[in-house]
C-alpha cells in the first residue's frame, strides 16, 4: 500500500514539474506536449486511487479521461498546423514577416 | 493528497488571472480543468469528475475556435509586444490581485472547520429512502432524476437556450454550409487510421455510460458528451462539413419536450416524490434508464450542434 | 504477509515511477522541442506501461485488471499518435 501512495505523490510532483514546462516552454508545441503528459499523470493517479480502494467502477473515470483527453490535443495540433501553413503563404505573398502571439 | 491537489488548483488559478496572451490562457485553462476533475474525483464524486473531464476537451476546442482571430496580429512597423520592455513594478502589479485572492482562501482553509452540530437530516433521508423510492443503486442518479428532476430539466434548458441564442443572434444568417465542403483542419493519414480504431470505442463507452447510469458512476450528461466527442472524431476523419444541423436542433427540442412530459407525467405516477408506491417498483428502474437515454441524446445533439455551428460558420 | 504477486507488482510499479522521474529529468534538461518529444515517449509509453503492468500483476486475474488492460491498450494506441501529430505539426509550422 505504501508503494501506491508513494507513487501517487510522485505523480503529483511530476505534474508540478510539467507545469514548469507549460509556463516556460518556448513554443506552443512544448505546451501541448506538457498538457498530454499531465493528462496521463492524472489518469495514473485515478487508477492508483481506484486500486487502493479496490473498486472497479472508479476506473470508468480513468477510461473516459484517456478517451476524451487526446481529442483536444490532436484537434488543436491539426488546427494550428493548417493555420501556420496559411500564414507562411501569406508571408511569402506579402514579402514581410508576420509575428505570432503564442 | 487532496490538500496538495487543492493547493495546486489555487496556484493554477493564480497564474491564469494575470495572463493576457491568447493561446496560453486556453492551455492553462485546460490544465486547470484537468486538476479540477482530479480534485472532484478525490473528494468522492466520480460522476462530476467524469462530466468535467468530458466537458474540458469540448471547452478547449471551443475556446481555440472562438478566439482564433485574436491569436494572430499583423506586424505593422511595431515590434513584438511580448518583448516590450516592462518595468519591474508594473510586472509585479499584475500579481497583486491573485495574491490578494489567495490569502483569504488560505485563511478559510486553515480556520474554517464545520462544527459537529451540522444537520444531516436530508442526507439521512435520501440515503435511507432512495432505494425504495426510486430504485437503482447509484444514489446520485436517484437524486438528480427523481427528487430533483425539475432542477435537472432546467439545467438541460440552459443548453437549449444557448443553441437558440447562438443560432439567432449570430451575424451569419445561414444555418448550414454546403455539403462536402472541405474543412479547416489538416488531414493526416496516420491520425485518420488511428482515430478510426478509437472512435467506435468512444461511442460504445458513451452508450455504456448512458445505459449504466443508474448502477455505476456516469449518466446522461457524461455519456451524451462522450457520444458528441465521437462526432468530433468523425469530423477529424472525414474532414468535411456534412451535419444536418437544422434537423438535429429539431430533434433536440423534441427530446427535451419528451423529457419534460415524462417528468410531469411521473408526478401523477409517484416517481419524483417522497410517496413510495409499492406497485410502481417494476417501472422505477426503467424510468431511470429512459430519462438517462433522453437526457444523453439531448446533450449529444446540443454539443454536436454547438461544435458544428462554431467550427463551420461562426469562425469564417 | 505479502504474497509473491504483490511484491512483484510493487517492484514493477516502483520501476515505472523511477523511469518516469528519469524521463522528466531529461525533459527539463533539454531546451528544444524535438529532443523533448523523444524523451516524452519514454515517459508516457515505457513508464506508464511498466507501472500499469505492475498494477495488473498486483491484482491478479480479475475484472479490475481486465479494465486496466483496456486502459493500457487505449493508451498504447493513443500516446504514440499524439507524439506523431505534435512533431508533424511542429515540423509543418517550421519550429
Amino acid at each position: 500500500m505504501a508503494v501506491l501512495w508513494g507513487t501517487m505523490w510522485c505523480m503529483v510532483a511530476l505534474s508540478v514539474l510539467y507545469l514548469l514546462v507549460v509556463v516556460k516552454g518556448p513554443s506552443i508545441w512544448d505546451r501541448l506536449l506538457a498538457i498530454n503528459l499531465i493528462a496521463v499523470k492524472v489518469t495514473i493517479i485515478i487508477i492508483l486511487f481506484a486500486s487502493i480502494y479496490e473498486s472497479a467502477f472508479l476506473l470508468d473515470a480513468a477510461i473516459i479521461y484517456t478517451l476524451s483527453g487526446f481529442i483536444g490535443t490532436i484537434f488543436i495540433a491539426l488546427f494550428f498546423s493548417k493555420k501556420e501553413k496559411k500564414q507562411k503563404q501569406d508571408e511569402k505573398k506579402e514579402g514581410k514577416s508576420i509575428w505570432r502571439v503564442y | 493528497m487532496i490538500y496538495a491537489i487543492l493547493v495546486l488548483w489555487i496556484f493554477l488559478a493564480a497564474i491564469i488571472i494575470p495572463e493576457r496572451r491568447g493561446i496560453r490562457i486556453i492551455i492553462y485553462f485546460a490544465i486547470f480543468s484537468l486538476v479540477t476533475a482530479l480534485s472532484f474525483f478525490l473528494l468522492g464524486s466520480p460522476d462530476v469528475a467524469m462530466a468535467e473531464a468530458a466537458i474540458s476537451t469540448f471547452s478547449t476546442i471551443f475556446f481555440v475556435i472562438c478566439f482564433e482571430k485574436h491569436f494572430r496580429l499583423k506586424a505593422d512597423g511595431e515590434g513584438d509586444p511580448e518583448k516590450k520592455e516592462v518595468s519591474k513594478a508594473a510586472a509585479a502589479k499584475k500579481y497583486v490581485l491573485p495574491l490578494l485572492l489567495i490569502v483569504p482562501l488560505f485563511a478559510l482553509f486553515i480556520f474554517f472547520r464545520p462544527g459537529p452540530e451540522v444537520s444531516t437530516y436530508l442526507k439521512d433521508l435520501y440515503i435511507t429512502r432512495f432505494a425504495q423510492d426510486v430504485g437503482g443503486v447509484n444514489a446520485v442518479t436517484s437524486i438528480y432524476l427523481a427528487y430533483r428532476v425539475y432542477d435537472t430539466l432546467f439545467e438541460a434548458l440552459v443548453l437549449v437556450i444557448a443553441i437558440v441564442a447562438v443560432s439567432h443572434m449570430s451575424a451569419f444568417k445561414e444555418m448550414t454550409v454546403p455539403d462536402g465542403e472541405h474543412s479547416d483542419i489538416e488531414r493526416d493519414g496516420l491520425a485518420v487510421f488511428t482515430i478510426r480504431i478509437i472512435a467506435p470505442i468512444l461511442l460504445l463507452f458513451g452508450v455504456y455510460l448512458v445505459m449504466n447510469g443508474h448502477i455505476s458512476p456516469g449518466g446522461g450528461f457524461q455519456g451524451g458528451v462522450a457520444v458528441a466527442a465521437f462526432f468530433i472524431c468523425r469530423y477529424m476523419i472525414y474532414n468535411i462539413y456534412d451535419m444536418p444541423v437544422k434537423k438535429i436542433i429539431r430533434l433536440e427540442e423534441v427530446l427535451f419536450m419528451t423529457a419534460v412530459a415524462i417528468a410531469v407525467f411521473g408526478v401523477f405516477l409517484g416517481a419524483g416524490t417522497f410517496v413510495p408506491l409499492e406497485y410502481l417498483r417494476l417501472y422505477q428502474e426503467s424510468y431511470l434508464i429512459l430519462m438517462n437515454i433522453l437526457i444523453g441524446l439531448k446533450v449529444a445533439c446540443a454539443c454536436i450542434v454547438l461544435f458544428y455551428r462554431f467550427v463551420a460558420i461562426e469562425r469564417r | 504477509m505479502a504474497s509473491i504477486l504483490e511484491i512483484a507488482g510493487s517492484v514493477l510499479i516502483a520501476a515505472g515511477a523511477i523511469l518516469m522521474v528519469l524521463g522528466t529529468f531529461g525533459l527539463l534538461k533539454f531546451k528544444r522541442f524535438y529532443p523533448r518529444i523523444l524523451i516524452s515517449s519514454k515517459i508516457d509509453t515505457v513508464g506508464m506501461l511498466t507501472l500499469l503492468l505492475g498494477l495488473v500483476v498486483r491484482h491478479g486475474f480479475s475484472f479490475f485488471s481486465a479494465k486496466i488492460v483496456l486502459i493500457i491498450v487505449i493508451l498504447l494506441i493513443l500516446n504514440p499518435l499524439v507524439a506523431h501529430i505534435l512533431s508533424r505539426s511542429a515540423y509543418m509550422s517550421g519550429e
